[in-house]
């Protein structure tokens, strides 16, 4: 049955190269705020009155740097997904109704184009960008011995975190897509999911300095899984038990929010109005 | 088979005011109306037949087509194709069924035409065995091969829709909705179309239902046409009865000196009209009520025809005909 799916999964590897110089602009403009983002918190660290080695809500500015340094990286490679936006198109645009007569799920095209795009990206840019960040970061004396097993036991953790991550982006963008059907705001919408997920994943600020009850409940939803849990996987900074939780944790999220994206789609597609032709 | 009963949709359409005023005032207050595209109707297609489905423009006839392959949901009433309702079972009918819109392309834009059917391939999960036997079978009728490897995009109008047809065939489907296959097209491109139609229902035994402005397709392809006019069906039934509808009509062109003129023609029956066309006489009658034999004689006789053609009503005179008096009715009414 998922064999329907592949030219789908090759579509998203294929397309994600066509627009490599896009991917290549994004990346410079990735690196210049990372450097940004590298000086602001260098800068609270200066400034905090326990002096510069002293921790911010259980973090180093060393581990800060790192953590700044490898979130922008991991959302880069992840989060390179245009569900939303091809939703808002086939809807304005009536090109839905071509997926509607074929016998395939308008969910695992998109699942499978963006697990194309997320193989892609993983190859062509976090390979290298990784190996990178963690070499110098590890030099530089940011991050802790990376040694073997133990490393390779979060490593392995980490990949299975950001498929996780992944998926679960795309899941959300699919059911920011869908609402579309009902506003057809796909500008709008965009905007409120970027805005939620940056805010709520840690990506903007480590989920640590949100106020405590806030924190707690931020840590249940599925967002923290998207960015900041990976990440702290991927530094060693939770131990194996925490990070598998992290994991499984987002796989029921992934489950839960599909039936409800199943769900959702199935009310939304008797909305759809395509007129003459 | 396919079984459409009491199917109705309704789209509700909000009332914009004009102006800049109308527009702030939609913002608050919403007002609906309520528009029938398809209102009612019924119809029973057995396996293997080619329906023709008419009507004006904004008919219903392609909202009707959109609920039978399952894009739109019926606001009341059913369809079922093979005894499977489309908008349900989706994925499950959908395997089953081929869909051409004339005014859309299927075909993925960019990427070669050849490759579009590969992933169509994947899709239907259509074997390899019978991806050859129907690439080649379709590349004789509708003629396609020389342009499989060209982007759909850099297609002629004509090619596009020889390769959505075919594009639509690929997985044998026993069921084929066609809306206006042949719009835009030229004559031989019309002709193709139609054949491959013809051929594929006579080879596969598949059943089509087609949508068209053009008689000329109707004519030559469909056994039974159903028109459709305002959402209800006017006439559902064999071609040659429709033709018949109005009486055994003729035409008769006559080529005449200059000096007969309609209004100045001796008459021959109230039966028969006379309109003058620039040198030529069009005489339009009812055979059974006034022998073709007896108007040959008048128009040798007292019009003194240098020449002359007979020809049949077509269709689409009669559809014409209907339909106009469809309108006039409903002009009344309101």
């Amino acid at each position: 049955m998922l064999k329907k799916y592949k030219p789908f999964l090759h579509a998203g590897a294929i397309d994600t190269m066509a627009y490599r110089f896009n991917i290549l602009i994004w990346a410079g403009i990735t690196v210049c705020q990372v450097a940004c983002l590298v000086f602001l918190w260098l800068a609270v660290y200066r400034s905090n009155a326990g002096g510069m080695d002293a921790e911010i809500h259980g973090f180093t500015y060393r581990e800060m740097i790192a953590y700044v340094v490898l979130t922008t990286i991991f959302g880069f490679v992840t989060f390179n997904n245009d569900t939303l936006w091809n939703i808002n198109n086939d809807i304005k645009k009536g090109t839905i109704g071509n997926y509607l007569i074929k016998p395939i799920s308008y969910r695992g095209k998109f699942a499978a184009t963006s697990l194309g795009n997320l193989a892609t990206m993983t190859v062509m840019f976090g390979l290298p960008f990784y190996t990178a960040a963690l070499v110098i970061l590890r030099s530089l004396g940011f991050l802790p011995d990376l040694s073997f097993p133990a490393f390779f036991a979060h490593l392995g953790l980490f990949l299975a975190a950001g498929l996780c991550a992944s998926l679960l982006n795309d899941t959300i963008a699919y059911i920011f897509g869908v609402l579309c059907f009902y506003t057809s705001s796909g500008w709008g919408l965009n905007s409120l999911k970027t805005t939620l997920i940056s805010f709520l994943s840690g990506t903007l600020l480590p989920l640590a300095f949100f106020p405590a009850g806030l924190r707690e409940l931020v840590n249940w939803m599925p967002f923290a899984g998207m960015s900041q849990n990976p990440v702290l996987i991927l530094m060693m900074k939770y131990d194996l038990a925490r990070s598998l939780r992290c994991v499984a944790l987002t796989a029921a999220w992934i489950v839960a929010l599909e039936l409800f994206a199943k769900l959702l789609f199935s009310r939304a597609v008797r909305k759809v109005t395509v007129h003459g032709g | 088979m396919i079984e459409v009963n009491d199917l109705s949709k309704v789209f509700r359409k909000p009332i914009r005011g004009n102006g800049l005023a109308g527009m702030v005032k939609t913002l608050f207050s919403r007002q609906y109306e309520e528009v029938r595209a398809v209102d009612g109707i019924s119809f029973t297609v057995p396996d293997g037949e080619i329906v023709g489905y008419i009507g004006a423009n904004g008919a219903g006839k392609s909202t009707t087509i959109k609920m039978m392959c399952g894009i739109l949901t019926p606001s009341s009433g059913s369809v079922r194709i093979d005894g499977a309702e489309p908008y349900r079972k989706r994925r499950q009918v959908a395997q089953h069924i081929g869909v051409v819109f004339g005014q859309k392309t299927q075909l993925w834009w960019d990427i070669p035409l050849i490759e579009s059917f590969k992933v169509l391939k994947e899709i239907y999960r259509v074997s390899d065995a019978d991806y050859k036997e129907r690439m080649d079978f379709l590349g004789e009728v509708l003629d396609i091969t020389r342009f499989l490897s060209q982007p759909v995009r850099t297609l002629s109008l004509g090619e596009r829709m020889r390769a959505d047809l075919a594009a639509s065939m690929l997985h044998n489907p026993r069921i084929l909705f066609l809306d206006e296959p042949t719009i835009g097209m030229d004559v031989l491109v019309k002709e193709k179309i139609r054949l491959a139609i013809h051929t594929l229902n006579k080879t596969y035994g598949t059943t089509v239902v087609l949508t068209t402005h053009d008689m000329t397709d109707i004519e030559d392809l469909c056994s039974r046409i159903i028109l459709l006019e305002k959402g209800a069906i006017l006439y559902d039934g064999p071609l040659s009865q429709l033709r018949n509808r109005f009486g055994n009509l003729k035409t008769l062109t006559l080529t005449v000196p200059a000096e007969v003129r309609a209004e100045t023609a001796p008459v021959l029956s109230p039966e028969l009209a006379l309109d003058q066309e620039e040198g030529r006489l069009i005489l339009r009658f009812d055979a059974d009520k006034l022998p073709l034999e007896q108007v040959i004689q008048y128009a040798f006789r007292d019009l003194r025809a240098m020449d002359m053609k007979i020809a049949e009503i077509s269709v689409g005179d009669v559809v014409k005909t209907i339909l106009a008096q469809q309108e006039a009715e409903y002009a009344e009414k309101v």
